[in-house]
């Protein structure tokens, strides 16, 4: 492990030695699950039909690459719009906003179809929602999103002298967002790009639903059905190991380029208003994402309203909440554990190398497929001698941590990083030890960041269940997992509702926790 | 509405299971602690001479509205032994499970899996015969299974509202000549059984001009979704005129919903079954209470659960037990050879996949 | 040249200022005050980033008050962030200008003494420099009013001086009124013509 070198970071091995300590547990655990399957694999006479990796590999780069363009446009146009324009229900928006990225994937593209299918509000425009722009479109609605609410913290952070100076100018809306925005929101964008490229590339429920068929799909889809149709598991391990080899390549680029650019200034209150013709388009920009967004959000809400009463009279749904609620929370706090001791560790070590080998596995996790991971989880919580029935709630809860370790990441890594250089001397030179280090400076600071990383950990696990499909849970049954039972037994309305109730659930969990543990760290000091 | 008794949470006796659920969990609050601790006890010392009947089964069949809980119930009063229904995410998911888990599975029966992976079943060596004589059966063929019994059957069909496709296509070809605005949904057959039975329906029905009915198809499909319920749903959801599930669909929305409005287009080439099924394993050690499950089930007290619980037609006939919403067999069956099915089913769908690519 | 007629502020829940001042063309007027004594409040005012309570603020006799900060007839320097560091000296200059004009760009920093900086990027320069090029920026601009907040603060001391000086001299040279914010009493004795002195919320002409 490289020393600290660097006399202007304080000296903190066991950091660096807790970071790495998590980022080879991570490691170690993505490759014991392969070693699992292989391992189950061996003996296996190689059957099924051959796959035809060069063109799989040019679709899904295709549409990810798509999908990560677009999204980032979007997301940029957006944080613009919304760093500019004051009004009620802002901070409401922005939750919004923010909570895309943990939407259930399902609930988006049937809100989707509510809004722009055949049968939906605006059917007789014919937008052709199935294909790859169906596919593109619904990723850029839910990363679009995302994006725009990492990139606005970036904007809503550049400093008060700078704008004035701007002001002063005169610059036009354009000079001033290429002089003063651009170079806030450079440094952020590698590293969303990643996040964005990598969820698109392993997109699962969307492009089933949307694809519209065998011509638009990911290696995902065909590592799924590898393992479920062919039961071809060496097959499925090459084609996961490709996909990680490929995700591999982006996320080791953007955690070598992303520079470490966050400001921990006090945000300004903004009064400079942008001329004429760009209030015009910010207004747009917000109207259109507005409508693009909400609209099938409010789709799905509204499609919730007719299987309520019944959903509600359920035992089985209060019991999945409470599953949900427990699960999301314990995930959640393991999410911000993690990438606190990452994220520390990292902001500790001065060679490039080691910050990038700390931070990569944060990210790999998400270029795993899932049913490899569930695959794997399944072998060897057996060989482990575990009983499902047991491992089941931990294997959630550490797979629901994991997947949302990378925007964990994003979020809280920045901030640390720029702890660590614009403070670091002032804390050596002050002899800070490194507990309060982090309780009386970092943690401050952070406190609202971890918010977010609480909401999105605890968002996430309220969506997915994927990793346990092989577990046979009947008594261990959470909110999504409730909404697909429904829906393959005909109840469509008790679908809608769950699916209803799940987006209410996040969209609070994301208006609500950042500001209530900014609430607590602020009563704090 | 005409539902099997499902009581609304079934309790689980299980000692075992109950045992690590509340050591694991810990979230019940004290009084309902010591109450269900209690519970478990006595029925630990109930249990103590009683089987364990561990069947791995697909989701929808083991849920609470499912035909799970009705037949859990209705064996246990007369076998002395417990129930434990494992749902898996699909039927296949459940083989594959078992493929896993080896000789060392908990799981005595696999039920769920249907015709079309019968083969494949059989390859891997796990199950034993069953070893029972199945008389007075009511399916589309004769059973001569000697490993799998039947648990239900339907018929793949496309489904439609009457209140908005007035004239229904009447065969494959037919539909293909329907405008392209005509819609249809699908499963994808590499993830779903219907979207597999699909692939042989019109392979029993066209043979070597399939390519050429599935290349007719392609403008018409609206999505290739990856489950039945994915597809139902758009389709409830007005995404397509048409979309593929069973003959039996109507009914639901006949019974459950009080909706008469949908119907089953009927297709001239004939129409191709499902015919799920449930093996034992020759890993379990309860092989001949295993066996006398599979009995029970074909009898008319075991399928009087089926049809408004799974939503397809019993293997034994009911007479008039059966609702009157379910449909009439069709005319004309069609049918494929299980090995002709195992040794191609992965040709098959490449080339109906490439048709549409 | 710059007149503040009774200009009041108020933050919310803190005592209210109360401004009046006059500054005249090519004179430097300083404003002295301890830290929190409300000097950036004043500058803000100035400059139009804040509105005031009453009052009326009037640059060669006509009403300001009302003007956007970008249509004041007004520069300000701060003491960073004057200049957007990932673009070069000259850019940065240009932007003084409505539309860029490479030989004026070229003058101004020849007057302020940097004619061979021009390509190099702002990040890269000196505190001093810096200072410098956004001097060359206030000249481009043209504004009769200059505002410079701590400009000095973090500049060693030959580099004050030196700087300075040049404020001074572009202030005759250009007839500006320039207005400087500071607690340094050495940068009021070297180039102020005229002090206030700026303590409870009001200004204090110093004889």
């Amino acid at each position: 492990m490289p020393r600290s070198a660097d006399a202007t970071l304080p000296h903190r091995p066991l950091r660096l030695a807790g970071g790495a300590a998590i980022a080879l547990a991570i490691a170690a655990l993505i490759g014991t699950l392969f070693w699992a399957i292989l391992h189950a694999a061996a003996g296996q006479a190689a059957t099924g039909p051959g796959v035809d990796l060069g063109d799989l590999i040019y679709i899904t780069t295709l549409q990810a690459v798509l999908s990560t363009g677009l999204s980032l446009l979007a997301g940029v146009a957006l944080a613009w719009a919304l760093n500019r324009l004051r009004f009620h229900g802002r901070g409401l928006l922005i939750g919004l906003f923010a909570s895309a990225i943990v939407t259930p994937g399902l609930v988006v593209a049937f809100g989707l179809l509510s809004v722009w299918g055949r049968a939906g509000w605006l059917g007789f425009a014919g937008v052709p929602i199935f294909g790859l722009g169906g596919v593109v479109a619904a990723h850029v609605l839910l990363d679009g999103a995302f994006a725009a609410r990492i990139l606005l913290a970036r904007l809503d952070a550049i400093p008060a002298a700078r704008l004035k100076t701007g002001q002063s100018l005169g610059l036009t809306p354009w000079t001033r967002f290429a002089v003063i925005d651009w170079p806030a929101l450079r440094g952020t964008l590698p590293g969303l790009a990643a996040i964005i490229f990598l969820l698109a590339f392993t997109s699962f429920p969307i492009v089933l639903l949307l694809g519209g068929g065998p011509a638009v799909q990911t290696l995902e889809i065909a590592i799924y059905s590898a393992v479920r149709l062919d039961f071809n598991l060496g097959l499925a391990v090459q084609l996961a190991l490709i996909q990680i080899a490929l995700c591999a390549v982006i996320i080791l680029a953007s955690a070598a380029l992303a520079p470490i650019s966050a400001s921990l200034d006090r945000p300004a209150e903004p009064r400079w208003r942008d001329a004429g013709w760009a209030r015009a388009a910010q207004w747009l920009v917000l109207a259109l994402a507005l409508f693009g967004f909400a609209s099938p959000l409010l789709a799905t809400l509204l499609d919730g309203i007719a299987g309520l009463d019944s959903v509600l009279a359920q035992p089985a749904f209060w019991n999945a909440v409470w599953t949900s609620l427990w699960i999301g929370a314990v995930s959640a706090l393991l999410t911000l554990a993690l990438a606190l001791l990452i994220a520390t560790g990292r902001a500790a070590a001065s060679s490039r190398l080691a910050r990038v080998l700390l931070g990569a596995p944060a990210y790999a996790y998400l270029a795993v497929p899932a049913v490899t991971l569930s695959l794997g989880a399944f072998i060897l919580v057996r060989d482990l001698g575990i009983g499902p029935v047991v491992a089941a709630p931990a294997v959630v809860v550490i797979a629901n941590a994991l997947l949302s370790l990378p925007f964990a990441m994003a979020t809280l890594a920045p901030p640390v990083e720029a702890i660590a250089r614009s403070r670091g001397r002032l804390i050596r030179s002050l002899n800070l030890g490194g507990w309060r280090q982090f309780a009386e400076i970092e943690w401050p600071l952070l406190a609202r960041d971890a918010g977010l990383v609480v909401a999105l950990g605890f968002c996430f696990s309220l969506g997915d269940l994927g990793v346990i499909a092989l577990f046979g849970t009947q008594d261990f049954t959470t909110l999504p997992l409730l909404m697909v039972r429904a829906l393959g037994a005909y109840r469509t309305h008790d679908a809608a509702s769950i699916a209803a109730l799940m987006l209410v659930l996040t969209i609070a969990a994301f208006v609500l926790l950042p500001r209530l543990i900014g609430r607590l760290a602020d009563a704090r000091t | 509405m005409a539902r099997a008794a499902a009581p609304s949470r079934t309790i689980y006796v299980n000692p075992r299971r109950m045992a690590a659920t509340l050591k694991d969990t810990g979230m019940l609050r004290s009084a309902s602690l010591a109450l269900a601790a209690f519970l478990a006890l006595t029925a630990a010392a109930v249990a103590a001479d009683k089987p364990t009947l561990t069947i791995y089964t697909y989701d929808a069949f083991a849920a609470d509205y499912g035909p799970g809980p009705g037949l859990k119930a209705g064996f246990e009063k007369m076998c002395g032994c417990t129930v434990d229904i494992v749902a898996a995410d699909s039927s296949i998911g459940a083989l594959r499970k078992v493929q896993l888990e080896g000789a060392t599975t908990p799981a005595d029966i696999v039920l769920g899996l249907d015709t079309s992976v019968a083969g494949e079943a059989r390859a891997t060596g796990l199950f034993a015969p069953h070893g029972l004589t199945l008389t007075g059966l009511s399916l589309p063929a004769r059973w001569t299974d000697p490993d799998f019994v039947p648990v239900d059957f339907g018929y793949f069909a496309f489904v439609y509202d009457k209140t908005k496709v007035k004239v229904p296509p009447t065969s494959f070809e037919a539909l293909i000549k329907e405008p392209a605005s005509f819609k249809v949904v699908l499963e994808d057959p590499r993830s779903d059984t219907p979207g597999l039975g699909l692939v042989l329906w019109i392979k029993a029905a066209y043979g070597d001009r399939a390519p050429e009915i599935w290349a007719g198809l392609k403008p018409h499909i609206a999505t290739m979704a990856r489950s039945w319920s994915d597809a139902y749903g758009l389709f409830l959801k007005g995404e397509a005129d048409m979309a593929l599930s069973y003959t039996t669909s109507p009914a639901y929305h006949a019974i459950a919903e009080n909706n008469p409005n949908y119907a089953y287009a009927e297709f001239t080439e004939g129409f191709y079954p499902q015919i799920e099924i449930a093996g034992v394993l020759k890993s379990s050690a309860h092989q001949e209470l295993a066996k006398q499950f599979l009995g029970w089930l074909v009898t008319p007290e075991a399928q009087a659960v089926i049809p408004t619980t799974n939503w397809m037609y019993p293997v034994t006939a009911l007479g008039d037990k059966l609702p009157a919403a379910f449909p009439a067999a069709p005319a004309k069956v069609l049918s494929l050879d299980e090995n002709a099915i195992t040794a191609n089913k992965a040709a098959w769908i490449e080339e109906a996949l490439a048709a549409i690519r | 040249m710059l007149a503040l007629e009774d200009v009041t502020f108020a933050y919310a829940g803190s005592n209210p200022y109360c401004f009046s001042m006059t500054a005249e063309a090519g004179t430097v007027t300083a404003i002295r005050g301890a830290s929190g004594a409300g000097k950036s409040t004043l500058l803000d005012l100035v400059a139009g980033f804040l509105a005031p309570a009453s009052g009326v603020v009037r640059i060669g006799g006509q009403d300001v008050t009302a003007l956007p900060p970008e249509r004041r007839p007004v520069s300000i320097l701060f003491q960073s962030e004057t200049l957007f560091e990932h673009l070069s000296a000259a850019r940065n200059v240009a932007l003084g200008l409505p539309r860029p004009d490479a030989a004026r760009v070229e003058a101004a920093l020849a007057e302020v003494g940097l004619a061979d900086l021009g390509p190099q990027r702002a990040a890269t320069l000196s505190g001093g420099q810096k200072q410098r090029v956004a001097l060359a920026r206030t000249l481009l601009r043209d504004r009769p009013v200059l505002l410079l907040d701590e400009p000095f603060s973090a500049l060693d001391d030959d580099t004050r001086a030196t700087t300075r000086t040049l404020v001074r001299d572009l202030t005759l040279k250009h007839r500006w009124a320039t207005v400087l914010v500071t607690h340094h009493a050495d940068d009021i004795a070297a180039i102020a013509d005229r002090v206030y002195v700026l303590q409870g919320g009001t200004l204090r002409a110093q004889p």
